[in-house]
Protein backbone atom coordinates (compact mmCIF):
# COMPACT_ATOMS: atom_id res chain seq x y z
CA UNK A 1 0.00 0.00 0.00
CA UNK A 2 2.90 2.30 0.81
CA UNK A 3 4.13 1.48 -2.66
CA UNK A 4 0.89 2.73 -4.10
CA UNK A 5 1.26 6.16 -2.51
CA UNK A 6 4.55 6.77 -4.27
CA UNK A 7 2.88 5.79 -7.50
CA UNK A 8 0.06 8.27 -7.00
CA UNK A 9 1.76 11.03 -9.05
CA UNK A 10 1.96 8.93 -12.24
CA UNK A 11 -1.65 7.88 -11.76
CA UNK A 12 -2.60 11.50 -11.28
CA UNK A 13 -0.71 12.48 -14.44
CA UNK A 14 -2.50 9.70 -16.28
CA UNK A 15 -5.82 10.95 -14.97
CA UNK A 16 -4.90 14.46 -16.09
CA UNK A 17 -4.11 13.17 -19.57
CA UNK A 18 -7.43 11.37 -19.75
CA UNK A 19 -9.31 14.47 -18.65
CA UNK A 20 -7.54 16.66 -21.21
CA UNK A 21 -8.15 14.12 -23.95
CA UNK A 22 -11.83 13.79 -23.05
CA UNK A 23 -12.32 17.54 -22.92
CA UNK A 24 -10.80 17.99 -26.36
CA UNK A 25 -12.78 15.11 -27.83
CA UNK A 26 -15.97 16.13 -26.03
CA UNK A 27 -15.91 19.64 -27.45
CA UNK A 28 -14.52 18.88 -30.92
CA UNK A 29 -16.62 15.75 -31.34
CA UNK A 30 -19.81 17.52 -30.28
CA UNK A 31 -19.29 20.48 -32.61
CA UNK A 32 -18.35 18.24 -35.53
CA UNK A 33 -21.18 15.85 -34.73
CA UNK A 34 -23.69 18.71 -34.54
CA UNK A 35 -22.67 20.10 -37.93
CA UNK A 36 -22.76 16.69 -39.58
CA UNK A 37 -26.07 15.98 -37.89
CA UNK A 38 -27.53 19.13 -39.42
CA UNK A 39 -26.22 17.98 -42.78
CA UNK A 40 -27.83 14.57 -42.25
CA UNK A 41 -31.18 16.23 -41.57
CA UNK A 42 -30.82 18.72 -44.39
CA UNK A 43 -33.13 18.94 -47.36
CA UNK A 44 -30.10 19.20 -49.66
CA UNK A 45 -29.52 15.73 -51.11
CA UNK A 46 -25.77 16.05 -51.54
CA UNK A 47 -25.24 17.07 -47.92
CA UNK A 48 -27.41 14.24 -46.68
CA UNK A 49 -25.60 11.74 -48.85
CA UNK A 50 -22.05 12.74 -47.92
CA UNK A 51 -22.81 12.91 -44.21
CA UNK A 52 -24.52 9.51 -44.42
CA UNK A 53 -21.37 7.95 -45.81
CA UNK A 54 -19.41 9.57 -43.01
CA UNK A 55 -21.63 8.32 -40.19
CA UNK A 56 -22.21 4.84 -41.63
CA UNK A 57 -18.52 4.33 -42.16
CA UNK A 58 -17.35 5.52 -38.76
CA UNK A 59 -20.12 3.72 -36.92
CA UNK A 60 -19.25 0.48 -38.66
CA UNK A 61 -15.63 0.23 -37.56
CA UNK A 62 -14.38 -0.61 -34.07
CA UNK A 63 -12.82 2.31 -32.22
CA UNK A 64 -9.70 0.23 -31.69
CA UNK A 65 -9.18 -0.07 -35.44
CA UNK A 66 -9.76 3.65 -35.95
CA UNK A 67 -7.17 4.50 -33.31
CA UNK A 68 -4.60 2.04 -34.67
CA UNK A 69 -5.24 3.33 -38.17
CA UNK A 70 -4.82 6.98 -37.21
CA UNK A 71 -1.59 6.33 -35.38
CA UNK A 72 0.09 3.68 -37.54
CA UNK A 73 -1.47 3.70 -40.98
CA UNK A 74 -2.27 7.36 -41.64
CA UNK A 75 1.40 8.48 -41.70
CA UNK A 76 2.04 5.84 -44.36
CA UNK A 77 -0.85 7.06 -46.51
CA UNK A 78 -0.30 10.77 -46.13
CA UNK A 79 3.36 11.74 -45.86
CA UNK A 80 3.81 14.22 -43.07
CA UNK A 81 0.68 13.12 -41.28
CA UNK A 82 2.53 11.97 -38.24
CA UNK A 83 0.63 12.60 -35.06
CA UNK A 84 1.69 12.39 -31.48
CA UNK A 85 -0.07 9.79 -29.42
CA UNK A 86 -2.30 12.44 -27.88
CA UNK A 87 -3.21 13.87 -31.29
CA UNK A 88 -3.88 10.43 -32.79
CA UNK A 89 -6.01 9.50 -29.87
CA UNK A 90 -7.85 12.81 -30.03
CA UNK A 91 -8.44 12.63 -33.78
CA UNK A 92 -9.53 9.02 -33.77
CA UNK A 93 -11.88 9.46 -30.83
CA UNK A 94 -13.29 12.72 -32.20
CA UNK A 95 -14.15 11.17 -35.56
CA UNK A 96 -15.67 8.14 -33.84
CA UNK A 97 -17.78 10.15 -31.40
CA UNK A 98 -18.89 12.70 -34.01
CA UNK A 99 -20.54 9.98 -36.10
CA UNK A 100 -22.74 8.85 -33.21
CA UNK A 101 -23.56 12.39 -32.14
CA UNK A 102 -24.47 13.23 -35.73
CA UNK A 103 -27.11 10.51 -35.81
CA UNK A 104 -28.51 11.64 -32.49
CA UNK A 105 -28.71 15.22 -33.74
CA UNK A 106 -30.39 14.09 -36.95
CA UNK A 107 -32.99 12.09 -35.05
CA UNK A 108 -33.68 15.00 -32.74
CA UNK A 109 -34.15 17.48 -35.55
CA UNK A 110 -36.42 15.08 -37.40
CA UNK A 111 -38.50 14.64 -34.26
CA UNK A 112 -39.59 18.28 -34.33
CA UNK A 113 -43.10 18.24 -35.85
CA UNK A 114 -43.60 19.59 -39.35
CA UNK A 115 -46.11 22.11 -38.01
CA UNK A 116 -43.33 23.93 -36.19
CA UNK A 117 -41.46 24.49 -39.44
CA UNK A 118 -44.65 25.69 -41.10
CA UNK A 119 -45.55 28.07 -38.30
CA UNK A 120 -42.04 29.55 -38.32
CA UNK A 121 -42.08 29.91 -42.09
CA UNK A 122 -45.57 31.39 -42.13
CA UNK A 123 -44.36 34.08 -39.72
CA UNK A 124 -41.61 35.03 -42.15
CA UNK A 125 -38.68 33.54 -40.23
CA UNK A 126 -35.80 32.81 -42.57
CA UNK A 127 -33.73 29.63 -42.60
CA UNK A 128 -31.28 30.55 -39.85
CA UNK A 129 -33.80 32.20 -37.56
CA UNK A 130 -36.15 29.27 -37.99
CA UNK A 131 -33.50 26.77 -36.96
CA UNK A 132 -31.90 28.88 -34.27
CA UNK A 133 -35.04 29.97 -32.42
CA UNK A 134 -37.62 27.31 -33.21
CA UNK A 135 -36.23 23.99 -34.39
CA UNK A 136 -32.92 23.53 -32.59
CA UNK A 137 -34.20 24.55 -29.13
CA UNK A 138 -36.88 21.88 -29.45
CA UNK A 139 -34.41 19.36 -30.82
CA UNK A 140 -32.13 19.98 -27.82
CA UNK A 141 -34.64 18.48 -25.44
CA UNK A 142 -34.62 15.24 -27.41
CA UNK A 143 -30.88 15.33 -28.04
CA UNK A 144 -29.45 15.81 -24.56
CA UNK A 145 -29.96 12.37 -22.95
CA UNK A 146 -28.43 10.30 -25.77
CA UNK A 147 -25.74 12.91 -26.31
CA UNK A 148 -24.63 12.77 -22.69
CA UNK A 149 -24.72 8.99 -22.99
CA UNK A 150 -22.33 9.12 -25.93
CA UNK A 151 -19.95 11.39 -24.04
CA UNK A 152 -20.03 9.12 -21.01
CA UNK A 153 -19.24 6.14 -23.22
CA UNK A 154 -16.44 8.12 -24.84
CA UNK A 155 -14.80 8.82 -21.49
CA UNK A 156 -14.62 5.11 -20.85
CA UNK A 157 -13.76 4.22 -24.46
CA UNK A 158 -10.85 6.66 -24.21
CA UNK A 159 -9.11 3.96 -22.23
CA UNK A 160 -8.40 2.30 -25.58
CA UNK A 161 -5.79 4.92 -26.44
CA UNK A 162 -3.56 2.94 -24.15
CA UNK A 163 -3.01 0.52 -27.04
CA UNK A 164 -1.13 3.12 -29.04
CA UNK A 165 1.03 3.72 -26.02
CA UNK A 166 -0.51 6.96 -24.87
CA UNK A 167 -0.10 7.22 -21.13
CA UNK A 168 -3.64 7.96 -20.12
CA UNK A 169 -5.24 6.84 -16.88
CA UNK A 170 -5.61 3.22 -18.02
CA UNK A 171 -2.08 2.95 -19.31
CA UNK A 172 -0.78 4.54 -16.10
CA UNK A 173 -2.78 2.00 -14.16
CA UNK A 174 -1.31 -0.86 -16.18
CA UNK A 175 2.21 0.40 -15.61
CA UNK A 176 1.70 1.01 -11.91
CA UNK A 177 -0.04 -2.32 -11.52
CA UNK A 178 2.78 -4.31 -13.06
CA UNK A 179 5.50 -2.28 -11.38
CA UNK A 180 4.05 -2.61 -7.91
CA UNK A 181 2.81 -6.10 -8.64
CA UNK A 182 -0.47 -5.04 -7.09
CA UNK A 183 -2.73 -4.80 -10.12
CA UNK A 184 -5.87 -5.09 -8.03
CA UNK A 185 -5.30 -1.87 -6.12
CA UNK A 186 -4.07 -0.05 -9.19
CA UNK A 187 -7.18 -0.87 -11.19
CA UNK A 188 -9.54 -0.19 -8.31
CA UNK A 189 -8.07 3.30 -8.13
CA UNK A 190 -8.24 3.66 -11.92
CA UNK A 191 -11.86 2.55 -11.96
CA UNK A 192 -12.72 4.96 -9.18
CA UNK A 193 -11.12 7.86 -10.99
CA UNK A 194 -13.07 7.09 -14.17
CA UNK A 195 -16.21 7.00 -12.09
CA UNK A 196 -15.49 10.40 -10.58
CA UNK A 197 -14.81 11.84 -14.02
CA UNK A 198 -18.07 10.46 -15.37
CA UNK A 199 -20.33 11.25 -12.46
CA UNK A 200 -20.37 15.07 -12.78
CA UNK A 201 -21.16 14.72 -16.48
CA UNK A 202 -24.10 12.50 -15.69
CA UNK A 203 -25.38 14.94 -13.09
CA UNK A 204 -24.96 17.86 -15.48
CA UNK A 205 -26.90 15.96 -18.10
CA UNK A 206 -29.81 15.38 -15.75
CA UNK A 207 -29.79 19.01 -14.64
CA UNK A 208 -29.78 20.26 -18.23
CA UNK A 209 -32.60 17.90 -19.15
CA UNK A 210 -34.66 19.23 -16.28
CA UNK A 211 -34.03 22.81 -17.31
CA UNK A 212 -35.16 22.07 -20.84
CA UNK A 213 -38.34 20.40 -19.60
CA UNK A 214 -39.64 23.38 -17.67
CA UNK A 215 -41.77 24.46 -20.58
CA UNK A 216 -43.45 21.05 -20.67
CA UNK A 217 -44.46 21.12 -17.02
CA UNK A 218 -48.09 21.65 -16.18
CA UNK A 219 -49.22 23.66 -13.17
CA UNK A 220 -50.36 21.45 -10.28
CA UNK A 221 -54.02 20.48 -10.41
CA UNK A 222 -54.24 21.15 -14.12
CA UNK A 223 -56.50 18.66 -15.89
CA UNK A 224 -54.34 16.56 -18.10
CA UNK A 225 -56.27 15.49 -21.22
CA UNK A 226 -54.08 15.34 -24.28
CA UNK A 227 -54.67 18.44 -26.32
CA UNK A 228 -53.81 18.96 -29.96
CA UNK A 229 -50.62 20.95 -30.18
CA UNK A 230 -49.05 19.51 -27.02
CA UNK A 231 -45.76 17.69 -27.32
CA UNK A 232 -47.19 14.93 -25.22
CA UNK A 233 -47.45 14.09 -21.53
CA UNK A 234 -44.98 16.05 -19.41
CA UNK B 1 -56.09 42.35 -52.47
CA UNK B 2 -55.89 38.73 -53.64
CA UNK B 3 -56.14 37.78 -57.27
CA UNK B 4 -56.01 34.13 -58.28
CA UNK B 5 -56.05 33.17 -61.93
CA UNK B 6 -56.25 29.57 -63.14
CA UNK B 7 -54.33 28.14 -60.18
CA UNK B 8 -53.04 24.61 -60.68
CA UNK B 9 -51.22 22.63 -58.02
CA UNK B 10 -49.91 19.10 -58.34
CA UNK B 11 -48.10 16.91 -55.87
CA UNK B 12 -45.99 14.79 -58.17
CA UNK B 13 -48.44 13.28 -60.62
CA UNK B 14 -51.53 14.03 -58.56
CA UNK B 15 -53.27 17.24 -59.53
CA UNK B 16 -55.04 18.67 -56.51
CA UNK B 17 -55.99 22.16 -57.73
CA UNK B 18 -57.29 22.05 -61.26
CA UNK B 19 -57.58 25.64 -62.32
CA UNK B 20 -59.11 27.87 -59.67
CA UNK B 21 -59.75 31.55 -60.14
CA UNK B 22 -61.10 34.10 -57.75
CA UNK B 23 -60.75 37.65 -56.54
CA UNK B 24 -60.80 38.71 -52.92
CA UNK B 25 -61.11 42.38 -52.09
CA UNK B 26 -59.55 44.18 -49.16
CA UNK B 27 -61.49 43.77 -45.90
CA UNK B 28 -63.50 40.94 -47.41
CA UNK B 29 -64.09 37.83 -45.32
CA UNK B 30 -64.26 34.75 -47.50
CA UNK B 31 -65.08 31.27 -46.25
CA UNK B 32 -63.95 28.22 -48.19
CA UNK B 33 -66.13 25.19 -47.69
CA UNK B 34 -66.11 21.76 -49.27
CA UNK B 35 -65.52 18.06 -48.64
CA UNK B 36 -62.21 16.74 -47.31
CA UNK B 37 -59.62 16.37 -49.99
CA UNK B 38 -61.26 19.00 -52.15
CA UNK B 39 -58.17 21.17 -52.07
CA UNK B 40 -59.35 23.95 -49.76
CA UNK B 41 -56.32 23.77 -47.47
CA UNK B 42 -53.95 23.36 -50.38
CA UNK B 43 -55.42 26.47 -51.97
CA UNK B 44 -54.96 28.39 -48.75
CA UNK B 45 -51.39 27.22 -48.36
CA UNK B 46 -50.56 28.38 -51.87
CA UNK B 47 -51.47 31.90 -50.81
CA UNK B 48 -48.46 32.16 -48.51
CA UNK B 49 -46.25 29.82 -50.47
CA UNK B 50 -46.25 27.02 -47.92
CA UNK B 51 -47.12 25.11 -51.07
CA UNK B 52 -45.47 26.05 -54.35
CA UNK B 53 -47.62 26.95 -57.33
CA UNK B 54 -47.49 24.53 -60.23
CA UNK B 55 -49.22 26.82 -62.73
CA UNK B 56 -51.38 29.90 -62.75
CA UNK B 57 -51.06 33.34 -61.22
CA UNK B 58 -51.53 34.46 -57.66
CA UNK B 59 -51.11 38.08 -56.71
CA UNK B 60 -51.49 38.88 -53.06
CA UNK B 61 -51.17 42.42 -51.72
CA UNK B 62 -49.18 43.36 -54.77
CA UNK B 63 -46.79 40.39 -54.60
CA UNK B 64 -46.74 38.11 -57.63
CA UNK B 65 -46.21 34.67 -56.14
CA UNK B 66 -45.03 33.28 -59.46
CA UNK B 67 -42.11 35.68 -59.67
CA UNK B 68 -38.91 33.64 -59.29
CA UNK B 69 -37.15 36.65 -57.84
CA UNK B 70 -39.71 37.00 -55.12
CA UNK B 71 -38.45 36.54 -51.58
CA UNK B 72 -40.92 34.33 -49.71
CA UNK B 73 -40.26 36.21 -46.51
CA UNK B 74 -41.59 39.45 -48.01
CA UNK B 75 -44.89 37.76 -48.76
CA UNK B 76 -45.13 36.06 -45.40
CA UNK B 77 -44.68 39.32 -43.55
CA UNK B 78 -47.90 40.46 -45.21
CA UNK B 79 -49.85 37.23 -44.87
CA UNK B 80 -50.57 35.73 -41.46
CA UNK B 81 -51.66 32.14 -40.96
CA UNK B 82 -53.48 30.29 -38.22
CA UNK B 83 -53.22 26.49 -38.24
CA UNK B 84 -55.61 23.76 -37.21
CA UNK B 85 -53.00 22.37 -34.80
CA UNK B 86 -52.07 25.85 -33.45
CA UNK B 87 -48.34 25.11 -33.80
CA UNK B 88 -47.31 27.35 -30.93
CA UNK B 89 -43.63 27.13 -30.03
CA UNK B 90 -43.72 24.96 -26.89
CA UNK B 91 -40.33 26.00 -25.57
CA UNK B 92 -41.28 29.70 -25.44
CA UNK B 93 -43.65 31.52 -23.12
CA UNK B 94 -46.81 32.92 -24.65
CA UNK B 95 -45.47 36.47 -24.86
CA UNK B 96 -42.22 35.27 -26.43
CA UNK B 97 -44.20 33.26 -28.96
CA UNK B 98 -45.89 36.46 -30.06
CA UNK B 99 -42.73 38.59 -30.02
CA UNK B 100 -40.34 36.20 -31.74
CA UNK B 101 -41.15 37.00 -35.36
CA UNK B 102 -41.40 40.81 -35.01
CA UNK B 103 -38.12 40.88 -33.14
CA UNK B 104 -36.22 38.69 -35.54
CA UNK B 105 -37.75 39.71 -38.88
CA UNK B 106 -37.05 43.42 -39.18
CA UNK B 107 -38.54 45.43 -36.38
CA UNK B 108 -36.11 45.10 -33.53
CA UNK B 109 -37.30 47.58 -30.94
CA UNK B 110 -37.96 45.37 -27.96
CA UNK B 111 -40.00 47.67 -25.70
CA UNK B 112 -42.35 48.63 -28.55
CA UNK B 113 -42.71 45.01 -29.65
CA UNK B 114 -43.47 43.96 -26.09
CA UNK B 115 -46.15 46.63 -25.73
CA UNK B 116 -47.73 45.59 -29.01
CA UNK B 117 -47.63 41.95 -28.00
CA UNK B 118 -49.37 42.70 -24.71
CA UNK B 119 -52.02 44.67 -26.57
CA UNK B 120 -52.66 41.76 -28.90
CA UNK B 121 -52.83 39.38 -25.99
CA UNK B 122 -55.39 41.65 -24.39
CA UNK B 123 -57.32 41.76 -27.62
CA UNK B 124 -57.70 37.99 -27.64
CA UNK B 125 -58.59 38.03 -23.96
CA UNK B 126 -55.50 36.36 -22.53
CA UNK B 127 -53.53 39.13 -20.82
CA UNK B 128 -53.03 37.03 -17.72
CA UNK B 129 -51.30 34.27 -19.67
CA UNK B 130 -48.32 36.26 -20.92
CA UNK B 131 -45.81 34.31 -18.84
CA UNK B 132 -47.36 30.90 -19.25
CA UNK B 133 -46.07 28.18 -21.50
CA UNK B 134 -48.35 26.82 -24.24
CA UNK B 135 -48.58 23.44 -22.51
CA UNK B 136 -50.43 25.11 -19.64
CA UNK B 137 -53.17 26.46 -21.90
CA UNK B 138 -56.30 24.84 -23.21
CA UNK B 139 -56.72 24.33 -26.95
CA UNK B 140 -58.94 27.37 -27.37
CA UNK B 141 -56.48 29.53 -25.47
CA UNK B 142 -53.59 28.24 -27.55
CA UNK B 143 -55.44 29.04 -30.74
CA UNK B 144 -56.17 32.56 -29.55
CA UNK B 145 -52.48 33.02 -28.79
CA UNK B 146 -51.75 31.71 -32.27
CA UNK B 147 -54.04 34.37 -33.70
CA UNK B 148 -52.26 37.07 -31.67
CA UNK B 149 -48.92 35.69 -32.86
CA UNK B 150 -49.97 35.94 -36.50
CA UNK B 151 -51.35 39.46 -35.97
CA UNK B 152 -48.05 40.61 -34.42
CA UNK B 153 -46.55 40.87 -37.88
CA UNK B 154 -49.25 43.37 -38.95
CA UNK B 155 -50.39 41.31 -41.90
CA UNK B 156 -52.62 42.65 -44.63
CA UNK B 157 -54.34 39.27 -44.98
CA UNK B 158 -55.07 36.54 -42.43
CA UNK B 159 -55.44 32.92 -43.51
CA UNK B 160 -57.24 30.46 -41.25
CA UNK B 161 -56.86 26.73 -41.93
CA UNK B 162 -59.69 25.01 -40.06
CA UNK B 163 -58.95 27.02 -36.93
CA UNK B 164 -61.55 25.36 -34.74
CA UNK B 165 -61.53 21.79 -36.03
CA UNK B 166 -59.22 20.56 -33.26
CA UNK B 167 -61.06 22.26 -30.42
CA UNK B 168 -63.59 21.13 -27.83
CA UNK B 169 -67.02 22.49 -28.72
CA UNK B 170 -67.03 24.80 -25.67
CA UNK B 171 -63.88 26.63 -26.72
CA UNK B 172 -64.82 26.92 -30.40
CA UNK B 173 -67.02 29.88 -29.55
CA UNK B 174 -64.19 31.87 -27.94
CA UNK B 175 -62.02 31.54 -30.99
CA UNK B 176 -64.84 32.40 -33.40
CA UNK B 177 -65.54 35.50 -31.28
CA UNK B 178 -61.98 36.69 -31.79
CA UNK B 179 -62.22 36.01 -35.50
CA UNK B 180 -65.52 37.85 -35.71
CA UNK B 181 -64.05 40.94 -34.04
CA UNK B 182 -61.11 40.80 -36.38
CA UNK B 183 -63.50 40.76 -39.32
CA UNK B 184 -65.42 43.71 -37.92
CA UNK B 185 -62.18 45.66 -37.71
CA UNK B 186 -61.76 45.24 -41.42
CA UNK B 187 -59.15 42.49 -41.73
CA UNK B 188 -59.07 40.65 -45.02
CA UNK B 189 -59.65 37.03 -44.05
CA UNK B 190 -59.70 33.75 -45.94
CA UNK B 191 -61.10 31.01 -43.75
CA UNK B 192 -61.26 27.29 -44.42
CA UNK B 193 -63.82 26.00 -41.99
CA UNK B 194 -66.70 23.66 -41.34
CA UNK B 195 -68.32 26.19 -39.02
CA UNK B 196 -71.31 27.06 -41.17
CA UNK B 197 -72.72 29.31 -38.47
CA UNK B 198 -69.62 31.47 -38.59
CA UNK B 199 -69.74 31.57 -42.38
CA UNK B 200 -73.37 32.60 -42.38
CA UNK B 201 -72.85 35.30 -39.77
CA UNK B 202 -69.48 36.78 -40.58
CA UNK B 203 -68.49 35.92 -44.14
CA UNK B 204 -69.04 38.35 -46.99
CA UNK B 205 -68.73 35.49 -49.43
CA UNK B 206 -68.71 31.71 -49.31
CA UNK B 207 -66.85 29.64 -51.88
CA UNK B 208 -67.67 25.97 -52.33
CA UNK B 209 -64.74 23.92 -53.56
CA UNK B 210 -64.91 20.33 -54.74
CA UNK B 211 -62.25 18.19 -56.43
CA UNK B 212 -59.86 21.06 -56.95
CA UNK B 213 -62.32 23.44 -58.58
CA UNK B 214 -64.58 26.25 -57.45
CA UNK B 215 -68.08 24.93 -57.95
CA UNK B 216 -70.07 27.84 -56.66
CA UNK B 217 -69.62 31.07 -54.77
CA UNK B 218 -71.86 33.73 -53.44
CA UNK B 219 -73.16 35.55 -50.39
CA UNK B 220 -73.78 33.25 -47.39
CA UNK B 221 -77.54 33.63 -47.58
CA UNK B 222 -77.54 32.70 -51.27
CA UNK B 223 -75.20 29.75 -50.80
CA UNK B 224 -76.88 28.22 -47.79
CA UNK B 225 -80.50 28.95 -48.61
CA UNK B 226 -80.57 28.73 -52.37
CA UNK B 227 -77.57 26.84 -53.70
CA UNK B 228 -77.60 26.52 -57.48
CA UNK B 229 -75.52 23.42 -58.04
CA UNK B 230 -76.51 19.92 -57.08
CA UNK B 231 -73.07 19.16 -55.65
CA UNK B 232 -73.35 22.17 -53.36
CA UNK B 233 -76.75 21.03 -52.22
CA UNK B 234 -75.49 17.50 -51.61
CA UNK B 235 -72.58 18.78 -49.53
CA UNK B 236 -74.73 21.14 -47.49
CA UNK B 237 -77.20 18.34 -46.82
CA UNK B 238 -74.42 16.16 -45.50
CA UNK B 239 -72.99 18.74 -43.13
CA UNK B 240 -76.17 20.20 -41.68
Amino acid sequence: MGDLLTYLPPLARGAGMTIILCLIVGVAGSILGFVIGLARASSIGVLRWISAIYTNFLRGIPLLIILLFTYFALPLLIPGAVFSQLMSGAIGLTLFVSAYIAEVVRGAIESVPRGQYEAAEALGLGFFNKFRYVIVPQAMRVMVPPWVGILLAMIKDSSLVSVIGFVDLTQAGKIVGTTTMQPLWAFVVVGAVYFFICYPLGRFGRWYEKRLSISLARPPGHTADLRAGDLGPA
Amino acid sequence: MISVTDLHKSFGKVEVLKGMSCEIAASEVVCLIGPSGSGKSTFLRCLNLLESITAGTVIINGHDLGDPKLNKITVRKDVGMVFQQFNLFPHLKVLDNIMLAPLKVGKKDRPATERKALELLDKVGLSDKADAYPSALSGGQQQRVAIARALAMDPAVMLFDEPTSALDPETVGDVLEVMKRLAEEGMTMVVVSHEMGFAREVADRVIFIDEGLIVEEGKPSEMFDTPRHERTRAFLRRVS
